[in-house]
């Protein structure tokens, strides 16, 4: 598939946005920034690198480039992109209890989308997803696209608080808070697996390029 | 060694950051004003990054089982030291037994104290500083509380000094930040962005190290209901659909769904640290050429590689 090459511009003073035009999910997208992101890291003289689903942050150093420097640099990493298929990681299964209190919001999808609260853990847990990217608390995953009938705006005021685990849907994303945290997405169901925990060896339980896979638990799945 | 008597609002151990993580979720953290943190380390003979305490908002009361040297930058706390008043932006000789007692901000949100040698606590990816939502970092990964005992580290470093006249920041109630334009500003209306730049917000009590949000104008961010989560800086102005911005700070989210409307420029990020509950914000349009000159400016006083006061830092 053909896609146009992407938008460069600045984020501030010290960033720079590369951003391509899509609407929905794009493995296409997603396959050329990871790309992207792996050669600008190999090159080791950016401060942060941080890829999103259609776009990819680049925070340089403003005491050795420009902006114009900065933004010549990733035009010309760009141009050299290839579009070999990615990585495939490991695949990860994740127990979840939806709905009830554990998934706040199950009833505003059910709604929304005219479906019953087990078609809803059918098609949701129907599909492998792939981990795009992680963020943006520590170990948040971000998956690939959810069936359209899930798909559902966020909610217009972020809550305070959401607890660790929970399943989320932010329009056509869906993805799993690693911790505790302010958000905005609608919570269907959760999970009671640690996805990060900085006293482990290896804190993160996935990275980017795995592949998620839900498993519906109607045992109580937390004490 | 320092013993902490009150813990304050809430007083956490920081550093420079931990930056290079962002694709991980992991914020840069560190001291919310660096620049504040800075020259607190400065006046003490540190290196500029050393880790030092970050009080918000106030109550913080420490106490002194060895003589050292300390100083105290950023928001007036009406410190005093055995119940005598001492000066802000400046080093301080302490005596065996004596206690240092920050009272509430008065101006500004975060004061630094910085201890000659700095404090010692263990990293994590290779910073010393807090990140509360994930408990780690810092002392034990939480805010200091009464009964901590932080160890000092005795590394090298020289005398204490004295801030030049003229150099140490006058800290406000109203925080003025200048901002560039950022990638979802086109969407808002044309009253919404005028409002952006001429109307001030208040600080609500929801703004701590991740973000403000902030009350004002209602800013319609337009038609774009569901956006693609999608990165974010300390400093970026997302627009909810209530119309209320969300003003991101170091601990903040590294990616988000609202529209972006502003980003802060860097030369006025150390003032994120210092928006308390309360305080005014407002923004100002900085244009493109304009910013390198602001930034090269602040950093000819104070970043050691411009020819400025503080070895290493830069904004």
């Amino acid at each position: 598939m053909s896609i146009k090459f992407p938008k460069i511009s600045p984020y501030g003073d010290s960033a720079i946005l590369v951003d391509y035009e899509t609407s929905g999910y794009s493995e296409t997208v997603h396959t050329r920034l990871s790309h992207l992101a792996s050669m600008l890291r190999s090159q080791d003289i950016w401060k942060e690198i941080v890829p999103s689903y259609k776009s990819l942050l680049i925070v340089f150093d403003v005491s050795h480039l420009s902006l114009g420097e900065a933004t010549g640099k990733i035009e010309d990493t760009l141009k050299s992109l290839n579009d070999s298929p990615l990585r495939q990681g490991k695949v990860i299964e994740i127990p979840v209890t939806y709905g009830g209190e554990y998934g706040p919001d199950m009833a505003t999808i059910a709604d929304a989308s005219g479906l019953s609260k087990s078609e809803i853990i059918d098609i949701h847990s129907g599909e492998d997803y792939r981990v795009c990217m992680m963020g943006f608390i520590p170990g948040f995953c971000f998956l690939s696209e959810v069936p359209n009938v899930l798909q559902h705006p966020r909610h217009d005021t972020p809550r305070a608080h959401v607890p660790a685990g929970s399943v989320g849907i932010a329009g056509w994303q869906t993805g799993i808070y690693g911790l505790g945290s302010p958000g905005g997405w609608q919570i269907i169901g959760r999970t009671p697996l640690t996805l990060f925990d900085p006293s482990r060896e290896k804190p993160f339980l996935m990275e980017a390029g795995d592949t998620v896979r839900f498993i519906p638990s109607s045992k109580a799945l937390f004490s | 060694m320092i013993e902490v008597l009150n813990g304050g609002t809430r007083a956490t151990v920081q550093d420079a950051g931990r930056p290079g993580y962002r694709h991980l979720g992991i914020p840069g953290s560190g001291a919310a004003d660096k620049f504040c943190f800075a020259l607190a380390n400065w006046m003490v003979g540190n290196r500029w990054d050393a880790p030092a305490i970050e009080c918000a908002l106030g109550g913080l009361h420490l106490r002194f089982p060895e003589a050292t040297t300390i100083a105290l930058a950023g928001a007036e706390m009406w410190a005093q030291i055995n119940g005598m008043n001492v000066k802000n932006f400046s080093a301080l000789s302490v005596e065996k037994g004596d206690i240092l007692t920050l009272s509430f901000a008065r101006d500004g949100c975060r004061a630094y104290v910085a201890i000659a040698g700095g404090i010692k606590v263990p990293e994590f990816m290779g910073s010393s500083s807090t990140y509360l939502p994930a408990k780690f970092g810092g002392h034990e990964g939480r805010a200091l509380r009464a009964g901590d005992h932080l160890v000092l580290s005795h590394r090298p470093r020289e005398a204490p000094r004295k801030i030049p006249n003229g150099y140490a920041p006058q800290l406000s109630r109203h925080i003025v930040l200048r901002a560039r334009p950022a990638p979802e500003w086109e969407l808002m209306s044309a009253a919404s962005q005028r409002h952006l730049f001429v109307s001030p917000f208040i600080a609500t009590p929801e703004t701590d190290r991740m973000g403000s949000r902030l009350r004002g104008d209602k800013i319609a961010s337009g038609s774009v209901r569901s956006m693609t989560s999608s990165p974010l800086l300390p400093g970026t102005l997302q627009i909810p659909p209530d119309g209320q911005p969300i003003l991101m700070l170091a601990d903040g989210h590294c990616t988000g769904g609202y529209p972006r409307a502003l980003q802060v420029i860097r030369a006025d990020l150390w003032l994120l640290g210092q928006i308390a509950p309360g305080s005014q914000v407002s923004f100002r349009r900085c244009f493109t050429e304009n910013a390198p000159k602001i930034l090269a400016g602040r950093n000819s006083f104070y970043a050691g590689d411009s020819g400025g006061l503080i070895d290493g830092f830069a904004f």
